[in-house]
């Protein structure tokens, strides 16, 4: 592992999983890089939350956004300059909370860009409120009776809206995970990582440990991968599909770059004079 | 007529080529070497209801529609009656006598005549050109050379059309307006045309916007421009996606713009916010309509110059300049992109719908445009948040050796998180420091427009009432002082010292009068009293100059 570190100091609780997303990742870029992925072609951007510290740990650049709108801020990024390669980091209150038409929209676009989801279950850092992720019967502050809505299935949702790699991945098991965010980068197109992070003042490492295991295949197909989603419990890891579709910013302007082949003011000038001529 | 101005005015139902036929009308006028000033006031439909183009041409400049109009077609009788009082004395009006009679003026069967062929009501439109062709003494082979030009569809049926249309407009009115030609042709476009238009010319690379009007025409047109110019033009999900994606373009060294209207811009406040401490140049063109709220879409308004200025939680550097023209709008939305990125800060471009989709001919020097250039650090040892001695830190993007962080947090000057008192105090300073150096700029720019006149009243205003004030003022030949500061935060104050303690009128859009409170506020400004119009419809220039007149009398 390299050290990737910014000289931050951590704030994450002890024994948090948001670690082990943190130096899957940091594992993760030294083998990008062997496979001709440059660390300076690698932006960031993060929403706000504790999956979002993450952004002055890691010694990479990027944008530290607001509250569910990193997924768009990410957008930006790819559509103005696509030869970067865009991580966008979001927790389940986040990105499925306050960002999720931004999270749906940037899957429905197949936006060349990769999600990774800080899936604990919970608003941890404004106190222990109920996610869009929490079990039914949760008593956090806001539902002092329990919450008794029920939870999003992050994955067969983000394969329905479009999204073509959605995967789930663990903090405890950091060898699969950083293998996970390895492929889910280097695809091209949405991808999305749901990974499994206790949050220490919420959940124990104890309710994740015995419950994790493996899909036993890929599904061929998204009807088959939604229907594994759906029926699998929701501590299943791997990828549950892999799809080619044209990402967006090749919809939008095929094999354009609009900053590095930008116009010069003279050519648009002359491009100008002779729009007025026409008016 | 009005000294040497014509006005035709075309109304009818959306659908049967209202608009298109003021668009015509207005390139008939601009061929001849005309000035033009063209007003489209539609309703919020697609089909049906009431449409009406008004079109003013002489042969001098002219910056306004007159709701007198020497030539009147209507279409069907709700026009009829709608327009009534809309004639100039000694008008014609010209209506369609399949749909009414007993109406004072020339009825012509316009849908029996059309019904002959197979585009019938689309072709409303082609007869009202017909119809002031004739007027206007137009040869026929003049006529079907506009037509072949401006109706590419069709042709035949509409010069056979549009043949027997002219010879139907008799009793004298055929020749009856002989109008003088002007000097030279120029190019018609509308404010979110040149808005479009400067934005390029200033280094836009990317635009991002949801529909809203009367903001939309400004996506449209770069839509269609994008391949030509090689932009990227997104239309997303809402403006919360549109402004972040516009801040995420940026961070990459992207010039990026926004636009929108009201309720679209109270949407992307946050992110106005989120502009303001990451010190993100962004620029939004906010193009009002009568509001709150939903309001009347496809009308117009000046009440949002007070949510402009406070837009967005926080103290942050706003900059916010207001284009008193269309030519105007070309020069300002290029400035401003080079404004927020010399200052890496948001920008608000300030308009509204009767600047942003009304029409003029213009004479714009394209290449006066300014272009957007960023302060970029070269060497090592980059900190995103240097604090300098005028607050400016130098930019980079990426790809970089260098580590590029934008945080929304407050933070050092590395881009990290901060919670240190120390460093949230530094932090403000730094980007409040930016403010004086902006002043010192501005100082040696053109920030306001000063006519200056012989009567010892002042007359101030902003954004496109400038246009209505100014077509009043030459209309009543009255010649008060007009004042109109283009930039409105920081509001040129060193400009207007001098007429403290004069008389001073103000003339704006907003039953409030935002304006005036401002002008009071951060000028000093003693202001006797303010002409306000909130209907939704832009000053008539001749209602607006016997006001005036009352005024200064």
């Amino acid at each position: 592992m390299e050290n990737l570190k910014t000289n931050a100091e951590i704030t994450w609780c002890p024994g948090c999983g948001n670690f082990g997303i943190f130096n899957a990742l940091r594992n993760a870029i030294p083998k990008l890089e062997a496979k001709g992925i440059s660390r300076e072609d690698i932006v960031i951007t993060a929403g706000i939350g504790c999956h979002a510290k993450i952004f002055d740990y890691l010694n990479i650049s990027g944008f530290y956004g607001l509250h569910g709108r990193n997924s768009s801020n990410a957008e930006g990024m790819k559509i103005a300059n696509p030869n970067l390669k865009v991580l966008t980091f979001s927790g389940d209150g986040n990105g499925l909370g306050e960002g999720l038409a931004h999270t749906i929209f940037a899957a429905k676009r197949n936006q060349d860009i990769t999600m990774i989801l800080h899936n604990n279950g919970v608003y941890a850092l404004t106190t222990g409120q109920f996610s869009p992720l929490t079990d039914q019967g949760w008593k956090g502050p806001s539902t002092p009776g329990g919450s008794f809505e029920v939870p999003f299935n992050a994955i067969s949702l983000l394969i329905e809206v479009g999204a073509t790699f959605v995967a789930r991945g663990y903090a405890g098991d950091i060898k699969h995970l950083t293998e996970t965010m390895v492929k889910a980068i280097e695809h091209e197109g949405f991808s999305f990582i749901e990974v499994l992070q206790p949050a220490m003042p919420y959940h124990k490492w104890e309710e994740y440990k015995n419950k994790v295991e493996f899909l036993d295949k890929e599904p061929m197909s998204k009807e088959e991968a939604i229907n594994v989603a759906r029926n699998s419990h929701k501590f299943t890891l791997g990828v549950f599909f892999q799809a080619s579709r044209k990402a967006y910013h090749k919809g939008l302007y095929g094999d354009h770059n609009p900053i590095t082949k930008r116009l010069s003011k003279d050519t648009r000038l002359d491009k100008i004079r002779k729009i007025l001529e026409s008016k | 007529m009005v000294h040497d101005v014509f006005t035709f005015l075309v109304g009818g139902k959306a659908g049967e080529g209202v608009k298109k036929a003021g668009s015509v009308a207005a390139h008939i006028f601009s061929s001849m070497g005309r000035q033009v000033f063209q007003m489209d006031d539609y309703m919020s439909l697609i089909r049906g209801g009431h449409n009406f183009s008004v079109v003013s041409t002489s042969s001098s400049w002219i910056s306004s529609q007159y709701m007198k109009a020497d030539l009147v077609v209507n279409f069907d009788k709700r026009s009829c009656d709608t327009h009534t009082h809309d004639v100039a004395e000694g008008g014609i009006v010209i209506f369609n006598s399949d749909e009414q009679e007993n109406v004072d003026g020339i009825g012509i069967p316009l849908s029996s005549e059309v019904e002959k062929y197979p585009m019938k009501k689309l072709m409303y439109g082609v007869g009202a050109v017909a119809i002031l062709s004739s007027t206007i003494g137009l040869s026929k082979d003049q006529m079907n050379q506009n037509i072949k030009n401006q109706y590419p569809r069709g042709i035949e049926d509409n010069i056979k059309f549009a043949g027997t249309i002219y010879d139907m407009v008799k009793d004298g009115c055929q020749n009856k307006y002989r109008l003088e030609k002007g000097e030279k042709k120029r190019p018609i476009i509308t404010g979110n045309d040149a808005i479009s238009l400067g934005a390029i010319a200033g280094g836009l690379d990317a635009y991002f916007g949801y529909p809203m009007t009367p903001a939309s025409s400004i996506l449209h047109f770069l839509a269609k421009q994008a391949v030509n110019f090689g932009l990227a033009v997104v239309h997303a999900e809402s403006e919360l996606a549109v402004i972040n994606m516009a801040i995420g373009a940026a961070f990459t060294g992207a010039k990026s713009m926004v636009g929108t209207s009201g309720g679209g811009f109270a949407l992307m406040t946050e992110g106005m916010s989120l502009a303001g401490i990451t010190e993100t140049p962004i620029l939004c063109v906010l193009s009002m309509r009568p509001g709150p709220a939903t309001g009347v879409p496809t009308y117009t308004e000046q009440a949002d110059l007070n949510f402009a200025l406070n837009a967005g939680h926080g103290d942050y550097l706003r900059i916010i300049a207001s284009p008193g023209t269309v030519e105007e709008a070309y020069h300002l939305t290029a400035e401003m992109l080079d404004l927020v990125w010399k200052f890496q800060t948001p920008g608000i471009l300030l308009t509204e719908k009767h600047l942003s989709e009304s029409s003029m001919t213009t004479n714009l020097y394209i290449d006066e445009a300014k272009w957007a250039e960023p302060n970029i650090h070269s060497g090592g040892n980059y900190k995103r948040y240097k604090d300098t001695n005028d607050g400016i830190s130098p930019m980079l993007f990426p790809p970089s050796k260098e580590i590029i962080k934008w945080n929304s947090y407050e933070h050092d000057e590395i881009g990290i998180t901060t919670e240190s008192a120390n460093m949230i105090e530094k932090m403000h300073n730094k980007r409040n420091k930016k403010l004086g150096k902006l002043i010192e700029h501005l100082k040696t720019q053109k920030t306001v427009n000063i006519i200056r006149g012989e009567h010892p009243t002042n007359i101030f205003t902003y954004g496109s009432t400038y246009m209505s004030v100014l077509e009043a003022l030459k209309y009543g030949k009255l010649n008060p002082t007009t004042v109109q500061p283009i930039y409105l935060s920081p509001l040129p104050v060193w400009e207007l010292e001098e007429f403290k303690n004069q008389d001073n009128i103000v003339i704006e859009q907003s039953i409030t009068g935002q304006f005036a409170s401002l002008l009071k506020e951060k000028a000093g400004l003693n202001i006797r009293s303010v002409i306000k119009r909130y209907d939704g419809r832009p000053f008539d220039p001749i209602e607006l100059s016997i006001k005036i007149k009352e005024e200064l009398e």
